[in-house]
C-alpha cells in the first residue's frame, strides 16, 4: 500500500475549470490542495492545532489545512474528476479536489473551522455538512439556507465543530445529479480528550454505487435501482485496499451510506461492536455484538473490535449481487440447459460462440474480452483461485508481525500447516453416513 | 402492260443514273435487252446478288461492340450444332453475367426468329435490284374472214424505270431491318440482364436466410432446452419458438422467389430440358470500386439509341426522296447539335410505292412546298426523340449513381457498423452481460441488414441495366471517377439536346 500525496501549490494548474476562478480572488485562500492517485494515502498526522489520532480513507486522503487566526481553513474544489474504480476502468466523475469522494476533512471538537468552497462545476452547488450541529445558515441546501454557488465562485462556510463523531459532507443543490455523479466526501470530528474510546487503526469510507452502461465512463444519473458499480469510496474489488491491523489492535471502521438502499455491512473472524451513528457515540451498555451490521441510506456506522486472529478476512456488504461489477440483470438463466448441439449450430452464424452458463455462472477464471473500460463481472484472485467476487468486497488482514503504524499490504496470508481446508484422502468408509430425506412422492414432472 | 412513257421527276443524282428510255415496241424492242443490261450494269453493281452473311454482318458488329458477346445466326444444321455444342461447354460452369447473355445471343430462338427477317429483307432487296426478265408474247386475232397475228419482245418497262428508285428503297428498308434486328438483340440482353441479377441477388437472399434460419432455429430448440429446465415460461418459450417459424415462412418465400427469378433467367436464355441444372455464382459482381463517371451518356445516347437513329434516318430519308435542295444547310445545323452523331443513311419507311407522273400540269411547285413541310416535321421529330434520349440517359445515369451511392453506403457504413455492433453484443456476451439469445437476434438484424444490402447491390446492377438501354445497348463510355469517392452532381454534365 503506496501513498503518493502532491499537494500542488497552485490550486488552478491541477483542475479542470479553472478558467471561471480568477487568480487574485484565491489569492487569500488556503491552498486547494489536489490529489490524482486512488491509492490508500498515510494517514496525516496534525501538524498544528489540539492533538488527534488521525483517520485513514479508505482509497483517499485527508485534506491538509492551515491555520489563521486560531481557526483551521479548508478549501475545497468541486470539479469534474476522473476516477479510476478499479485497475482497467476509469469514470468520469465529479468530485473535489482532484478524486471522488473528496478528501476527509479531520477536525477536534471545539476547533473552529472555515471552509471555502470553490464550484468549479458546469452548474450551481452548495455543501451540507451531514450531521453537524450549526448556524442554520452554514447548513448549505440552496434556496433554503443560502443562495447556491454559481459556478466559478467561490462561498465561505464558517462555524464550530461541536459535536465529536462520524460526518460527511456532500451538496444540497441539484443533489440527485450530484451525488450520482460522486460528489461527496466524509468529515471525522475527533473528540478533544484524546484518550476517549482510542483505537489503533480508524478507518473510514463512504458507500456509493453508479450506473454506469458497459463500455461507457459516465454514470447514468437518473437511475434509481439498477446500478452495476457498487463501490466504497468510488472503488470496486479489486480495486479496494485491503484493511490491514496488527494482531491485537483495537480497529475503528466508521462508514457512510450514500447510495439509495441499505447495506448489510458483514466481516469474518470476528464481532465487532457498533460504537458510534450519525447522532454520536453508543453508550457501552448500549452496544451489542455483531458480525454483520446494516447501515440505512443516508446512515453513518462506526464499529469496533479487537483484531484478536491472524489471517486475511473477508469484509463485504451481504447483498450478493453488490459483490459483483457489471452484470446482465437480463440474461436468463442458463442452469440445467444443455447447449452442445445448438452451439455448434450457432457457431455457424457468431464463429466466436462459446455456450456459458450450463452449470453455473462462475468462469473458473477463464477471462473474455470485454466491452472497453467495463470490469469482468467476477474477478480478483487469491492464494487458493479466483475470489470471484467484485463490488463491495475487501479483506481484513490481520498479522502480529505488523509494524505500528504500518498500512503497507503484508501480502496473502500463510496459513499454519494444517489450518486450511482440504480434500478428503482417506476411503469412503471412513466418512460418516449420510443421511437422506426419502425422495417427495408428489407429482414433480416438468413437462417439456 | 402499260405505254406510259415518261420519266418520274427525279432528284439531280437519280436523274444522272436513270436516263429516260425510248420504246421497246417494234424494230426497237430488238434493241431492248442490250441497253438493259448496260443499265443494271451501271447501277446495281453489286446490289443484285445475296451476299454470304445474309446481311448479318452489321448486327453481329453491333452486338459485339455493345455487348462484348458475338451474336451468330444458325442458318444451317451445322452451325446449329455448333452452337449447341458451344451452349453445352458453357453450361458446365457457373453462368456469369457475360455468359448469361453470350448463351442468349446464341440460343435464344426468338432472337434467331428475328434474324430471319435478315433474310426475307435480303431477298426483297435482291429482286428489286434484278432486271425483270423479258417477255415474249404471241397473239393471233381473227375477225371478218382476217387472221392477225402479233409477235411482241416485252419487259415490264415501268419496273425497269423505277428500278434504282426501287433498289435504294429497298436498301434502306434492309438497313432498318439490320437495325431492328440489332436493336432486338440489345433488348434481349437487356431481359437477360435483368433476370440474371434477379436471379443471382434472389439465390444470396435464400442463402442468407437459410444461415439465420438455423440461428433462429438454435434459439427455438434452446428456449425449449431452457423451458425443460425450468428457466423459461411458456410464453417466453413461444415467443423463441414464434421467431423460428416466422423465419421458416420468410425463407420459404425466398425460395420460390430464387425459383421463379431462375425460371426467367432461363427463358430468356432460351433454355430448357437437361439445360435447366446451370449453376449461378454464388454473389452479385461487387460494385464498382470507385463511383463512375458517366460525362459522355448524352452523347453516347444520341450516337447509339435506336430512337434517335431512327429519326435520323427518317430524316435523311425524307431529305433524299423528296430530293430538297436546300437541304444542307439546315442538316448542318442539326450537326451542330449532333456533333457526336455523324453516320447516316438509316430508313424509317415500311412500304413505299413510286409513281411516274406527267408533268403537264404541275411543274413541281406544290411538290416542292409539300417536301419542304415534311422535311421540317422529320426534322423536328429528330429534336424531340433526342430531347427525350439525353433526358432518358441524364435520368438513368442519376438513378444508377444514387444507386451506387446506397450501394456503397451499405458497404463501407452499414456493414462495418453491424459488424461493430455485433462484435460488441459478444463482448457483452462474454462478460454475462448480455444472453445468448441477445446475440441471435442481433444475429438476425444482421441478417437485415446484409438483406438490405444485398437489394441495394441488385439495385445498382438493375439501374445500370436500365442505363444501358437508355444508351443504346452499349457500356456506358466513361473516365475513371477520381480517387475520392466523393458523389458529384450527376446532373453536372447535363446539356440541352
Ligand atoms: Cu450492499
Amino acid at each position: 500500500m503506496t501513498s503518493r500525496r502532491r499537494f500542488l501549490r497552485d490550486a488552478s494548474l491541477a483542475v479542470m475549470g479553472a478558467a471561471a476562478v480568477e487568480r487574485t480572488s484565491l489569492a487569500a485562500l488556503p491552498d486547494a490542495a489536489t490529489r490524482n492517485d486512488a491509492s490508500t494515502a498515510r494517514p496525516l498526522a496534525p501538524p498544528n492545532g489540539r492533538p488527534y489520532r488521525p483517520v485513514v480513507t479508505l482509497n483517499g486522503w485527508t485534506l491538509p489545512w492551515r491555520m489563521r487566526n486560531g481557526v483551521k481553513e479548508f478549501h475545497l474544489v468541486a470539479e469534474p474528476v476522473v476516477r479510476e474504480i478499479a485497475p482497467g476502468m476509469k469514470a468520469n466523475l465529479w468530485g473535489y479536489n482532484g478524486q471522488s469522494p473528496g478528501p476527509t476533512i479531520e477536525v477536534v471538537e471545539g476547533d473552529r473551522v472555515r471552509l471555502y468552497v470553490t464550484n468549479r462545476l458546469p452548474e450551481a452547488t452548495s455543501v451540507h455538512w451531514h450531521g453537524q450541529r450549526l448556524p442554520n445558515g452554514m447548513d448549505g441546501v440552496a434556496g433554503l439556507n443560502q443562495r447556491a454557488i454559481a459556478p466559478g465562485r467561490t462561498y465561505v462556510y464558517e462555524f464550530e465543530a461541536k459535536r465529536p463523531g462520524t460526518f460527511m459532507y456532500h451538496p444540497h443543490a441539484d443533489e440527485m445529479m450530484q451525488m450520482a455523479m460522486g460528489l461527496m466526501g466524509f468529515w471525522v470530528t475527533h473528540p478533544k480528550d484524546p484518550s476517549f474510546m482510542p483505537v489503533e487503526r480508524d478507518y473510514v469510507f463512504l458507500i456509493n454505487a453508479y450506473a454506469i452502461d458497459p463500455g461507457s465512463r459516465t454514470p447514468r444519473v437518473n437511475e434509481m435501482t439498477d446500478f452495476n458499480l457498487w463501490t466504497w469510496n468510488s472503488r470496486a474489488f479489486p480495486g479496494i485496499d485491503p484493511l490491514v491491523a496488527r494482531q491485537g489492535e483495537r480497529v475503528r471502521i466508521r462508514i457512510g451510506n450514500l447510495t439509495m438502499t441499505n447495506h448489510p455491512i458483514h466481516l469474518h473472524g470476528h464481532e465487532f461492536k457498533v460504537t458510534g451513528t450519525d447522532g454520536g457515540w453508543i453508550p457501552p451498555a448500549a452496544q451489542w455484538p455483531e458480525v454483520t451490521t446494516d447501515v440505512a441510506v443516508g446512515q453513518m456506522r462506526a464499529i469496533e473490535f479487537d483484531a484478536t486472529e491472524p489471517g486475511d478476512w473477508a469484509f463485504h456488504c451481504h447483498k450478493s449481487h453488490h459483490t459483483m461489477n457489471p452484470m446482465g440483470h437480463d440474461v436468463p438463466t442458463m442452469l440445467g440447459v444443455n447447449q452442445r448441439e445448438i452451439a455448434t449450430k450457432i457457431a455457424r452464424i457468431i464463429p466466436d460462440y462459446m455456450a456459458m452458463g450450463e452449470t453455473g455462472a462462475s468462469m473458473n477464471g477463464m477471462e473474455m474480452p470485454l466491452p472497453e473500460n467495463t470490469l469482468p463481472m467476477m474477478t480478483g484472485t487469491g492464494p487458493h483461485g479466483p475470489i470471484e467476487m467484485g463490488g463491495m468486497f475487501t479483506t481484513l488482514k490481520v498479522r502480529h508481525d505488523l509494524p505500528r503504524d504500518s498500512y503497507r499490504d503484508p501480502g496473502w496470508y500463510r496459513a499454519p500447516r494444517g489450518t486450511v481446508a482440504s480434500p478428503w484422502q482417506g476411503s469412503t468408509s471412513a466418512l460418516p453416513s449420510t443421511h437422506r430425506q426419502p425422495a417427495s412422492a408428489g407429482k414433480t414432472g416438468v413437462k417439456s | 402492260m402499260t405505254n406510259t412513257l415518261f420519266p418520274a421527276r427525279m432528284s439531280p443524282r437519280q436523274t444522272a443514273a436513270a436516263p429516260p428510255f425510248a420504246s421497246p415496241h417494234g424494230q426497237a424492242g430488238r434493241r431492248a435487252p442490250l441497253a438493259i443490261a448496260a443499265l443494271a450494269a451501271l447501277v446495281l453493281s453489286g446490289c443484285a446478288t445475296f451476299s454470304d452473311d445474309g446481311g448479318f454482318a452489321p448486327v453481329a458488329e453491333a452486338a459485339q461492340k455493345r455487348l462484348g458477346q458475338p451474336a451468330v445466326w444458325a442458318r444451317d444444321d451445322a452451325t446449329a450444332q455448333a452452337l449447341a455444342k458451344e451452349r453445352d461447354d458453357l453450361l458446365t460452369r457457373p453462368l456469369d453475367l457475360d455468359t448469361a447473355i453470350r448463351l442468349t445471343l446464341l440460343n435464344h430462338r426468338g432472337l434467331q426468329a428475328t434474324y430471319a427477317e435478315l433474310g426475307i429483307a435480303e431477298a426483297s432487296l435482291v429482286q428489286a435490284g434484278r432486271l425483270p426478265n423479258p417477255r415474249f408474247s404471241f397473239q393471233r386475232v381473227q375477225g371478218g374472214g382476217d387472221t392477225g397475228i402479233e409477235r411482241t419482245w416485252g419487259i415490264d418497262f415501268v419496273r425497269v424505270l423505277t428500278m434504282p428508285l426501287a433498289s435504294r428503297i429497298e436498301a434502306r428498308r434492309f438497313a432498318q431491318v439490320q437495325a431492328q434486328v440489332t436493336q432486338a438483340v440489345v433488348e434481349q440482353a437487356t431481359q437477360t440482364r435483368r433476370a440474371w441479377i434477379e436471379a443471382v441477388a434472389a439465390q444470396q437472399r435464400v442463402q442468407i436466410l437459410e444461415q439465420t434460419t438455423l440461428a433462429t432455429q438454435a434459439a427455438s430448440e434452446l428456449a425449449d432446452g431452457m423451458a425443460r429446465a425450468g428457466n423459461f415460461s411458456a410464453m417466453r418459450r413461444t415467443q423463441e419458438n414464434l421467431v423460428y417459424a416466422d423465419t421458416a415462412a420468410r425463407l420459404a418465400r425466398a425460395r420460390e422467389q430464387a425459383t421463379s427469378t431462375r425460371e426467367q433467367l432461363a427463358r430468356q436464355m432460351g433454355l430448357w430440358g437437361q439445360q435447366l441444372s446451370f449453376t449461378l455464382p454464388a454473389r452479385l459482381p461487387d460494385l464498382p470500386r470507385k463511383r463512375p463517371a458517366w460525362p459522355g451518356a448524352e452523347a453516347q445516347a444520341i450516337r447509339e439509341r435506336a430512337d434517335v437513329r431512327a429519326a435520323r434516318a427518317a430524316l435523311d430519308a425524307t431529305t433524299s426522296d423528296l430530293g430538297l435542295t436546300r437541304v444542307t444547310r439546315f442538316v448542318n445545323v442539326l450537326d451542330a447539335a449532333y456533333r457526336n452523331n455523324s453516320e447516316t443513311g438509316r430508313p424509317s419507311e415500311h412500304g413505299y410505292e413510286i409513281s411516274l407522273e406527267i408533268p403537264l400540269f404541275d411543274w413541281g411547285s406544290t411538290r416542292v412546298a409539300g417536301a419542304e413541310a415534311r422535311y421540317r416535321q422529320s426534322v423536328d421529330r429528330l429534336a424531340d426523340t433526342a430531347v427525350a434520349a439525353r433526358a432518358d440517359a441524364r435520368t438513368r445515369r442519376a438513378q444508377t449513381l444514387a444507386a451506387w451511392d446506397i450501394a456503397e453506403h451499405y458497404r463501407t457504413t452499414i456493414l462495418p457498423m453491424r459488424q461493430r455492433v455485433s462484435d460488441e453484443w459478444l463482448l457483452r456476451y462474454n462478460g454475462m452481460l448480455a444472453s445468448v439469445f441477445d446475440l441471435l437476434g442481433d444475429a438476425r438484424e444482421q441478417r437485415d441488414a446484409v438483406l438490405g444490402y444485398i437489394d441495394a447491390t441488385a439495385g445498382y446492377w438493375l439501374a445500370d441495366a436500365a442505363f444501358r438501354e437508355s444508351l443504346g445497348g452499349g457500356e456506358p463510355e466513361g473516365v475513371e471517377a477520381s480517387a475520392t469517392a466523393a458523389p458529384t452532381n450527376p446532373h453536372q454534365h447535363g446539356g440541352g439536346a
